[in-house]
C-alpha cells in the first residue's frame, strides 16, 4: 500500500514538472518572438499601410479602455452656457477643425495620412462622457497624433471645448458657419496660462 | 482495352476543360483583377478619410457612426442621399463633391480625387 502511495506522489510531482517546463518553454517564446519583432524591423511603422486587423483591434480597444478607466465624471448639465460653447468653438475652429473637421467642414488632406486618423467628432459626445472626451483633450493619447492640450491650454479652455463638443451634434452646417462669420473677428482677450498638467 | 482508352481519355479532358478554363477566363479575371484592385484601394481610402466615424460600414475597424446613414448593403438602396440614383458614376460624383448634392450637408467635400472617389464606391458597393 506503502508502495503505491509512493508512487503516486511520485508521478503527481513528475507531471507538475512537466508543467512548470511547458509554462517556461512557453513563457521564453512569447519573450524570444518579441524582442525579434523589436530587433528585426519585422513591423512595418510606416503610415501609408493601415495596421493589420488584429493589431489594429487592439491598439484601438486598449485607447478605449485605457480612457474610460482614468477619466473623471465632469458635470456638463442640458441647459450648456453659450457663452462656454462659443468660447469652445473659438478654440475648437482653430485648434481642432484642421485634423477633426466640422459640421460640412472637411479635415485637411494631409489628416489622412495618420493612422489613426483622427475621426470627425460631430457624434463623439453620444460615444464619450463629458468627462471622458475632457479626459483625451487634457491628456492626449500616445501613439497617436493627438496632444496633451495641457501643455497649451488652461483647464477652463479645455471644458469650454468639451461643452462645444457636447453641443456638436445638434450643430447645424449652417449654425457653424454662422458662428465661424461672427467669431471672424480675433479674439482681444489675454488667454489664461496653460493647466500645466 | 479499357485502360488504354481511360488513359487517353484523362489527359483529353484535363487539356478540353483547361482550353475552355483560358478561353472563358483569361479576359474576365484581367477585368476581374482591376475590379478587386480598385475595392482594395477603396478599403484603405475608406479607413483614411475616416467615413466610419460618421457611417456604420461593414468590415471597418470602429466604423459605429450615427451622423449619416449606414453603408450596409448599399448596393441595393435605390438611391444615393435620396436624390441620385444608385449607379457607381451618381456614387462616385456623390463621394467626390457632396455639397454639389446636398448643399449645405453635414458631409464635407473631402477632397478626393476623381479616381479616388471611384475606388470608395467600388468597396462600398462590394460590401454585402
Amino acid at each position: 500500500m506503502a508502495d503505491q502511495g509512493d508512487t503516486r506522489g511520485e508521478h503527481r510531482r513528475r507531471r507538475l514538472a512537466d508543467g512548470a517546463a511547458c509554462y517556461l518553454a512557453g513563457v521564453v517564446t512569447v519573450i524570444a518572438l518579441g524582442l525579434a519583432i523589436v530587433a528585426t524591423g519585422a513591423f512595418d511603422v510606416s503610415a501609408s499601410a493601415p495596421h493589420i486587423r488584429v493589431v489594429g483591434w487592439a491598439l484601438r480597444t486598449t485607447m478605449v479602455n485605457s480612457v474610460k478607466a482614468r477619466a473623471e465624471p465632469l458635470p456638463l448639465e442640458a441647459p450648456l452656457d453659450p457663452a462656454q460653447v462659443r468660447a469652445g468653438f473659438r478654440i475648437y475652429d482653430r485648434e481642432c477643425a484642421p485634423c477633426h473637421g466640422g459640421p460640412g467642414v472637411p479635415r485637411d488632406r494631409w489628416v489622412s495620412g495618420l493612422i489613426p486618423t483622427p475621426p470627425y467628432l460631430i457624434d463623439a459626445s453620444r460615444r464619450w462622457t463629458p468627462g471622458e472626451l475632457f479626459w483625451i483633450v487634457r491628456h492626449g493619447v500616445k501613439m497617436t497624433a493627438m496632444p496633451a492640450w495641457c501643455v497649451q491650454r488652461s483647464d477652463a479652455e479645455l471644458k469650454s471645448v468639451t461643452a462645444f463638443l457636447v453641443a456638436l451634434p445638434a450643430l447645424t452646417p449652417e449654425a457653424y458657419a454662422r458662428l465661424r462669420a461672427a467669431e471672424a473677428a480675433p479674439p482681444a482677450a489675454e488667454a489664461p496660462p496653460p493647466s500645466s498638467c | 482495352m479499357p485502360k488504354l482508352s481511360s488513359r487517353l481519355q484523362v489527359p483529353g479532358l484535363g487539356f478540353l476543360a483547361g482550353a475552355v478554363a483560358l478561353v472563358s477566363c483569361a479576359p474576365a479575371s484581367q477585368a476581374q483583377r482591376q475590379a478587386d484592385a480598385s475595392v482594395e484601394r477603396g478599403r484603405r481610402l475608406v479607413g483614411q478619410f475616416a467615413c466610419g466615424s460618421c457611417h456604420q460600414i461593414p468590415g471597418v475597424l470602429g466604423a459605429d457612426g450615427t451622423v449619416g446613414p449606414p453603408l450596409r448593403g448599399l448596393a441595393r438602396r435605390s438611391a444615393i442621399a435620396g436624390l441620385l440614383d444608385n449607379t457607381p458614376e451618381n456614387l462616385t460624383s456623390f463621394i467626390r463633391l457632396p455639397q454639389s448634392v446636398v448643399k449645405g450637408g453635414v458631409m464635407p467635400d473631402m477632397g478626393l480625387t476623381e479616381a479616388e472617389a471611384a475606388d470608395a464606391a467600388a468597396y462600398l458597393l462590394s460590401r454585402s
